[in-house]
């Protein structure tokens, strides 16, 4: 008798929980740096994604989920403490609705809800600065994002792909950077937002031009905003970045038949 | 009776804009206040009105090798009209509109009336149509209007309704709906709620999975 296999799968709760870890140091050093106003916008935005979860879960009659931690997490860590709480109930709404279950659920769209939140946060309400960092708040993320790329969560090809390719357009355009506010905002963008499965490339050629793509734009739009880049810059890169990325996929599957067709052409000549 | 279902089919049944999904570039475009809507809607019932009775008068004697040609012709003549109309009774309001009004010309909904109904029928149920199509039409420009033109600024045909934060009020207007991907949630909203209502609105999945037994 051969002992039961036990096989370790990611599924998406596997995935959720993960994330969910990886980030509590980050809200810690968010909570330390702006104090119990925070928990404010967590406890609103929880309630907003795991209400709106439920409902759809209700309608289709599908087991409750609890995806949306993740999506508060992200932006209980990045929404200024300042904002009204119905603004951040309504960006929840509508970033977890119209991100995410519309589409079936987390997995089955092509956005991150997180990201489609913050968008219409800064979209919607004039002067919202995302992402207001310290020191703690950049090193807090370092683990999270350790975890992250070792386990493979988040996948390792777009986050250097794009790290070189802001370095690069930095360079070309002869800027120097702030490095904590660099640093929090692209860390934890790039982690728990551009590298997200749900949002990123699938396809390895894909995910490369789509890290090149977040990296480029994240320069593009960093333009003008002085020394640092800020988090809205990443929020927007990544946000059009996932718009492209299926694009991409298919394009990089495509190519990849027409050359196996070719080849096997040619063998068959 | 018959006649009548002409103008009633295509405000919800058969709707141009959220069953056939016809003239979106134009709802999206002037939809961000109610009164540019509201203009736009009748410029576009008229022509449509005007464009379905002569298309359909002459029906019989446009070649059928040059109908689209024709079409197209007397479509754009009932778009001057109503845009020297526009500029000469309402400026201000055809300037807001900018080439709204002449792009009324491609819109897909004129033509496609044209070339559906009025082309092989009647000129009164030609006429009824091309009303009740632009009926259906106006009603969902109206709707988005309002929806984007309150939420966006709080105000419904440039009248405050609500105090603006701006001013001292309340009332905290949401950026986004002045901006076009809003006309696209609200149209996609109001197209799941209608279609929820009338299940035989919704089309045929071009894919479905496939169903399985679950291996042991």
């Amino acid at each position: 008798m051969t002992p039961p296999l036990v096989h370790f799968r990611w599924t998406p709760a596997n995935v959720s929980v993960t994330q969910t870890a990886a980030m509590l140091p980050v809200l810690i050093a968010v909570w330390a740096a702006h104090g119990p106003a925070v928990l404010a916008t967590l406890g609103v935005a929880v309630v907003a994604a795991l209400a709106w979860e439920g409902v759809f879960a209700l309608i289709r009659q599908r087991p409750v989920t609890a995806h949306g931690l993740t999506t508060a997490l992200i932006i209980a860590i990045m929404a200024p403490v300042s904002l009204p709480l119905w603004q951040i109930a309504v960006a929840v709404s509508l970033g977890v609705v119209l991100g995410e279950l519309i589409f079936g659920g987390r997995g089955f769209g092509f956005l991150n809800a997180g990201v489609a939140a913050l968008a219409f946060l800064v979209f919607s309400f004039p002067g919202v600065a995302l992402l207001q960092a310290n020191f703690w708040v950049a090193a807090a993320t370092v683990p999270g994002a350790v975890l992250l790329l070792a386990v493979g969560l988040a996948p390792w090809r777009p986050f250097v792909v794009a790290i070189l390719s802001v370095a690069a357009v930095k360079l070309l355009s002869g800027e120097a950077i702030t490095l904590t506010d660099t640093g929090a905002a692209l860390l934890f963008g790039l982690v728990f937002l551009a590298c997200d499965p749900v949002g990123g490339a699938a396809t390895r050629a894909g995910q490369w031009l789509y890290g090149a793509l977040v990296g480029g734009l994240i320069g593009l739009f960093a333009a003008d905003t002085g020394p640092a880049i800020t988090a809205n810059a990443v929020v927007f890169a990544v946000l059009l970045a996932s718009i492209f990325a299926p694009l991409l996929d298919y394009l990089v599957v495509e190519v990849n038949v027409r050359r196996r067709r070719n080849r096997a052409g040619r063998a068959h000549v | 009776m018959s006649l009548i279902r002409h103008v009633t089919a295509p405000l919800i049944d058969q709707n141009p804009v959220t069953l056939q999904i016809l003239g979106i570039c134009s709802a999206l475009a002037v939809t961000t206040s109610l009164a540019t809507a509201l203009t736009m809607s009748i410029a576009l019932t008229v022509v449509l009105v005007a464009s379905a009775t002569v298309i359909s008068l002459i029906r019989h004697h446009i070649p059928s090798a040059i109908r689209l040609i024709v079409q197209i012709t007397i479509i754009a003549s009932m778009v001057i009209v109503i845009d020297e109309v526009l500029q000469a009774y309402a400026f201000a309001i055809s300037q807001r509109l900018s080439i709204f009004v002449g792009l009324i010309v491609t819109n897909c909904l004129v033509l496609g009336r044209a070339e559906a109904f009025a082309m092989r029928n009647p000129v009164l149920p030609s006429a009824l149509d091309g009303l009740g199509n632009g009926l259906g039409y106006s009603l969902i420009l109206l709707i988005v209007g309002t929806i984007r033109e309150f939420f966006g600024a709080g105000t419904l045909f440039g009248q405050a309704v609500v105090t603006t934060v701006a001013d001292g009020g309340w009332f905290q207007p949401l950026g986004l709906m002045q901006l076009a991907p809003s006309a696209f949630f609200i149209i996609g909203l109001l197209v799941w709620a209608i279609r929820s209502l009338r299940p035989d609105q919704i089309e045929t999945p071009e894919y479905t999975l496939q169903q399985q037994e679950a291996r042991r």
